[in-house]
């Protein structure tokens, strides 16, 4: 039997939750066909979600699941360009005629989709993203000169968080595109992802006490994003979460974490979504997704 | 005496690495291992730690050298510290981190000005900027010129002296970077 995973046309944070419901239960029993055919966009977190699902399926030592590439030409040159098909092969089959990866001119990837195994891993992602992401952030975005280094810091954190806390590699990739539905404006948005344990997992051994029958996915993210919780015991643990929100608070920019069934975030006034969404189908390990506005002088220039 | 430590230096020299960015715990721990083999080689009374060859100082750096670096200090042998070449984002970080451990540290900014980042009561950010412009204090004089009853300076001096802000004779507070 094999189990068929469709790919949302338009693949986000907000139609992943389709996306992880047709995986059923975890780990799925029967060998998987993700089918990307009908794709027509994908965010960098619908992206590296995808990657995610390829990396749970491996670890949990299962079957290699197949992969059918988008029909449109132009979805396919964009995976290929942001980099998703080099990675996606090692982990699915793939099936369909993938394009090369052609370098291309200026570019709103501001970061490939790239693994992130190692703190080394992580060195390397913000020095990458220096090179470009002032051009981008301050020029295109109207942010002030100086938030490039801020947003370097939250990516840097939120990468370490895979290392520090998942217990297995994962995924990040950023990128700038226009909000076109919930705001009307560009923006740039990290995306980052693993398949490791999650936060409820992470935390339960130093945590779940505490919260008594409220411990669970929720109640998890509740504990590192609100109140900046670690699983560490030393107290200085827990305020990478911390620095973002206090950027965020100043960018106008939006967090949101989705682990296991839960869903947490910190929600703007220009987005409409729900702090918390609970009982949601449940996908291996965490997902974040950081959005940061353009300025609104920019935008009316 | 004042031993001016360069971390952009001792990050090349830690994480045999061409980086300018101070991110990751490891780094962190790294390079304040680093500053303290430097201090414990050292007689001086302050480390001058000179952030200015650094770009990105991340959260997770700035726990691991500034917070930490000050919480072994007071355990051993307790030298001054002061922060010098850092960008507002760097403040930010390290206003964080030592907000969250109560504790403070002073810093040089761009025009030589010493300012306080960290956990600082208001009255204690004030004299601390009252005994910098006097080049020299004791209760009274903040007293004076604040037009404080000499209580509340007494009161301001002493959480300056407890977190090692100002230097300490007899009755009088020096600014740091004062020989």
């Amino acid at each position: 039997m094999t189990r068929v995973i469709e790919v949302p046309a338009h693949f986000d944070d907000r139609s992943f939750d389709q996306f992880a419901g047709d995986f059923g239960a975890w780990p799925p029993e029967e060998k998987l066909l993700v089918d990307a055919r009908g794709a027509q966009w994908a965010s960098p977190y619908g992206l590296i979600a995808l990657l995610t699902a390829g990396q749970a399926v491996a670890e949990a030592g299962l079957e290699r699941p197949l992969l059918t590439v988008p029909n449109s030409d132009e979805v396919k040159r964009y995976w290929a360009r942001i980099g998703f098909f080099r990675h996606a092969a090692e982990l699915f089959e793939l099936h369909g005629r993938v394009p090369k990866a052609a370098a291309t001119g200026p570019s709103d990837v501001l970061l490939d989709v790239t693994p992130v195994r190692a703190m080394e891993d992580v060195h390397q992602v913000v020095e990458k993203i220096s090179e470009t992401a002032s051009r981008i952030l301050h020029g295109e975005l109207g942010l002030e000169r100086n938030a490039t280094m801020r947003f370097s810091m939250a990516l840097s954190e939120s990468c370490q968080n895979i290392v520090e806390h998942a217990g297995t590699s994962g995924w990040v990739a950023v990128q700038v595109y226009t909000f076109r539905r919930r705001l009307g404006r560009r923006v740039a948005v990290i995306a980052v992802s693993d398949a490791g344990i999650g936060f409820r997992r992470s935390l339960e051994s130093t945590h779940a006490k505490r919260f008594g029958e409220r411990w669970g996915d929720g109640a998890a993210l509740e504990a590192a994003l609100i109140q900046g919780v670690s699983r560490f015991r030393d107290p200085g643990r827990g305020q990478g979460l911390a620095g973002i929100k206090g950027f965020l608070d100043r960018w106008k920019g939006k967090i949101s974490i989705r682990s296991g069934t839960a869903r947490l975030a910190i929600v703007p006034m220009w987005d409409d979504d729900v702090p918390l969404a609970d009982h949601l189908p449940f996908f291996p390990g965490a997902q974040v997704q950081i959005t940061i506005p353009a300025t609104q002088e920019v935008e009316s220039r | 005496m004042i031993e001016t430590i360069r971390i952009g230096h001792l990050l090349r020299e830690t994480a045999t690495s061409p980086y300018r960015h101070l991110v990751t715990r490891p780094t962190g721990a790294a390079v304040r291992h680093s500053i303290e083999v430097a201090l414990s080689r050292s007689d001086c009374l302050t480390a001058l730690l000179d952030f200015s060859d650094i770009e990105l100082l991340d959260f997770s750096c700035a726990e691991e050298i500034v917070a930490k670096l000050l919480l072994a200090q007071a355990a051993q042998r307790p030298r001054f510290v002061v922060l010098r070449g850092l960008r507002d984002d760097q403040h930010d970080a390290i206003e964080q981190v030592l907000t969250h451990h109560r504790l403070a540290v002073a810093a040089m900014v761009a025009d030589g000005e010493p300012v306080l980042l960290g956990f600082v009561s208001g009255d204690a950010r004030a004299a601390f900027a009252c005994v910098c412009r006097l080049g020299r204090a004791c209760a009274a004089d903040v007293a004076q010129a604040l037009d404080w009853p000499e209580a509340r300076a007494t009161e301001a001096l002493e959480s300056l002296t407890h977190h090692r802000l100002v230097r300490p004779e007899g009755d009088l507070r020096y600014p740091l970077l004062v020989a």
